[in-house]
């Protein structure tokens, strides 16, 4: 193998895990706040994409598809908030709220993929690209689009870290993750600080679902694929700090890349799930967590 | 006359099914600090929550300034296989209500915010409930009634020692600027040397002319702090002690147990 062919494998694996941090720190997110896995965050990814495709109608360029990725947050940041208090809150003083949280979340991504499917129909989409055309990097090209993608996913990782750090919101949201009852003998509101995590979380699935829909086709089923990834990102690295889904994610990402380039594209599930298992079995906590974090 | 600050009508709680405190009936009055004091296990910190918004109250009322915080009646205890009575089903007392009116609960052996630094919960603390308004004077405060507080402003309180963790706890409590703080169990696992100095913080929180409610197992401890005692055995509170003369540690057991064995 030259190192050409290892530059553009381990590329294309490293913009790969961007998208996976950006989507698995949403799931992790929501995870160690709420206790909940959010198995519609696939849907909300895919519908994320569709919101985009709808707003830039066609036409790509710079503007359009900041336009097209701001709004698409922002309407799954909406739906997000108001998930909360219809998949999650009616059930959060019931003993097996994490099972009914599971069956919740799941009937969220039938009827969202089922909306999709309704209003834009079945055919392969694809968001236009910001940028379009690709340059040369050792020996390897490399899309414009493919580095905006990295980028973006980097920064808005690094925005939500700042934001639950230093913010005084961010503070609150970390306080309720931590200790609910404490936060709410503090007088927090925490249903809002609920509702605004998975809002966060889901504005973040959008964003990840804009650019997955421009490098990718995108049908009304495609967030499963994702999902699949960053339940792997979230199992492989734990939750336990901020950046343990982020490093795994990248490990992910070059794992599916080097394996799918070495063993074939129907291998690398395998490949996956395998490193899945063996996390499991060995260090259950995550590779990248000293402890579980307790909920 | 004006009505006490907090007052508790007959109160009765509990987690459904089971019955902890009843019939309980208890006042504090502005700038006035009260005691409770009862054996483990009786339903003190339960019924401590229930007074906080936590849990329901069954039966009773609570009222601060007069003013009920709690839903009207009693709670009626339906379940059913078949349907999810929690969707109708509205909290008959809300613990955002209960800060608002200025009853803070600092609560036992709390381990607050694992993850985060001293500096951040006190920060966030007064933000919760008062606004940005006068947080420096109230730093200030804490610095003066916990200095041990500032030499681990940077830790976090999974690294804290379990006096430590109180002195936070009651921080956090005191930056809501509260009108009434119940202390629940404050000397829980404190050293000696420390629950002298954390007396000396509740006493002077008490000058500050803020209404106190401490539960303590200690009643050297306690009976240092307070104007008048409330005895808590079996689930509700069945005898005061007045303003007048604090009893001995002796006088109380016997109080509580031989009346009764």
């Amino acid at each position: 193998m030259s190192a050409d062919t290892f530059f553009f494998v381990g590329a294309s694996g490293l913009i790969l895990g961007g998208l996976y941090a950006l989507m698995a720190t949403g799931l992790a997110v929501v995870w160690t706040t709420l206790g909940v896995f959010n198995f519609a965050h696939g849907a909300f990814l895919a519908l994320g994409a569709y919101v985009a495709w709808q707003v830039s109608d066609g036409s790509g360029g710079p503007a359009t598809f900041l336009l097209a990725a701001c709004v698409s947050a922002a309407v799954l940041f909406c739906l997000g908030y108001v998930s909360h208090f219809a998949l999650v809150k009616p059930f959060e003083r019931k003993k097996n709220m994490v099972l009914l949280s599971v069956i919740t979340t799941l009937a969220a991504a039938a009827i969202i993929e089922n909306a999709i499917l309704l209003i834009w129909g079945p055919r392969d989409k694809q968001v236009p690209a910001a940028v379009e055309g690709s340059f040369e990097l050792f020996g390897s090209a490399l899309r414009y689009q493919d580095i905006l993608a990295l980028v973006t996913a980097l920064a808005a990782l690094v925005v939500l870290a700042t934001f639950l750090r230093r913010t005084a919101t961010g503070r609150s949201m970390r306080a309720v993750a931590q200790n609910r009852e404490a936060a709410e003998l503090m007088g927090l509101r925490t249903s809002h600080l609920f509702a605004l995590t998975i809002g966060i979380s889901t504005a973040m699935a959008a964003l990840a679902g804009v650019f997955i829909g421009s490098l990718r086709f995108m049908n009304p089923s495609f967030g499963a694929d994702p999902l699949m990834k960053s339940l792997i990102v979230v199992i492989l690295g734990g939750v336990a700090r901020f950046t343990s889904p982020i490093a795994a994610a990248f490990v992910v990402g070059l794992a599916e890349a080097f394996s799918t380039f070495f063993l074939g594209l129907y291998w690398s599930p395998a490949v996956l799930f395998g490193m899945m298992i063996a996390v499991l079995v060995v260090k259950p906590e995550g590779l990248f967590s000293r402890r579980t974090k307790t909920l | 006359m004006t009505a006490p600050l907090l007052e508790l009508r007959n109160l009765a709680g509990g987690y459904p099914p089971v019955a902890v405190f009843r019939n309980v009936n208890l006042t504090v009055a502005v700038t006035e600090s009260v005691g409770l004091f009862g054996p483990n296990g009786q339903g003190k910190t339960t019924l401590l929550k229930t007074v906080a918004g936590t849990l329901d109250p069954w039966e009773g009322d609570v009222r601060v300034d007069g003013e009920r915080l709690n839903a009207e009646g009693r709670m009626r205890s339906r379940t059913s296989r078949h349907l999810n009575y929690d969707l109708f089903r509205k909290r008959r007392i809300r613990a955002r209500d209960v800060v608002r009116s200025g009853v803070i609960y600092v609560m036992q052996g709390n381990l607050l915010f694992p993850e985060m630094t001293v500096k951040e919960v006190i920060e966030i603390a007064p933000a919760a409930s008062v606004g940005r308004s006068g947080i420096a004077a109230m730093r200030d405060m804490v610095d003066e009634l916990f200095p041990r507080l500032g030499e681990r402003w940077h830790s976090r309180i999974r690294y804290l020692s379990g006096g430590e963790r109180q002195m936070v706890s009651i921080a956090v409590g005191l930056l809501a600027l509260p009108r009434l703080l119940i202390l629940d169990e404050p000397t829980l696992g404190l050293s000696p040397k420390l629950r002298v100095e954390l007396s000396a913080a509740i006493a002077g929180i008490r000058t500050m002319g803020m209404a106190l409610l401490i539960v303590d197992q200690n009643i050297e401890f306690l009976t240092g702090l307070i104007d008048r005692l409330y005895l808590f055995d079996h689930g509700t509170v069945d005898r005061e002690i007045g303003s007048g003369r604090m009893p001995s540690r002796q006088e109380i057991m016997a109080m509580m147990f031989e009346a009764r064995h």
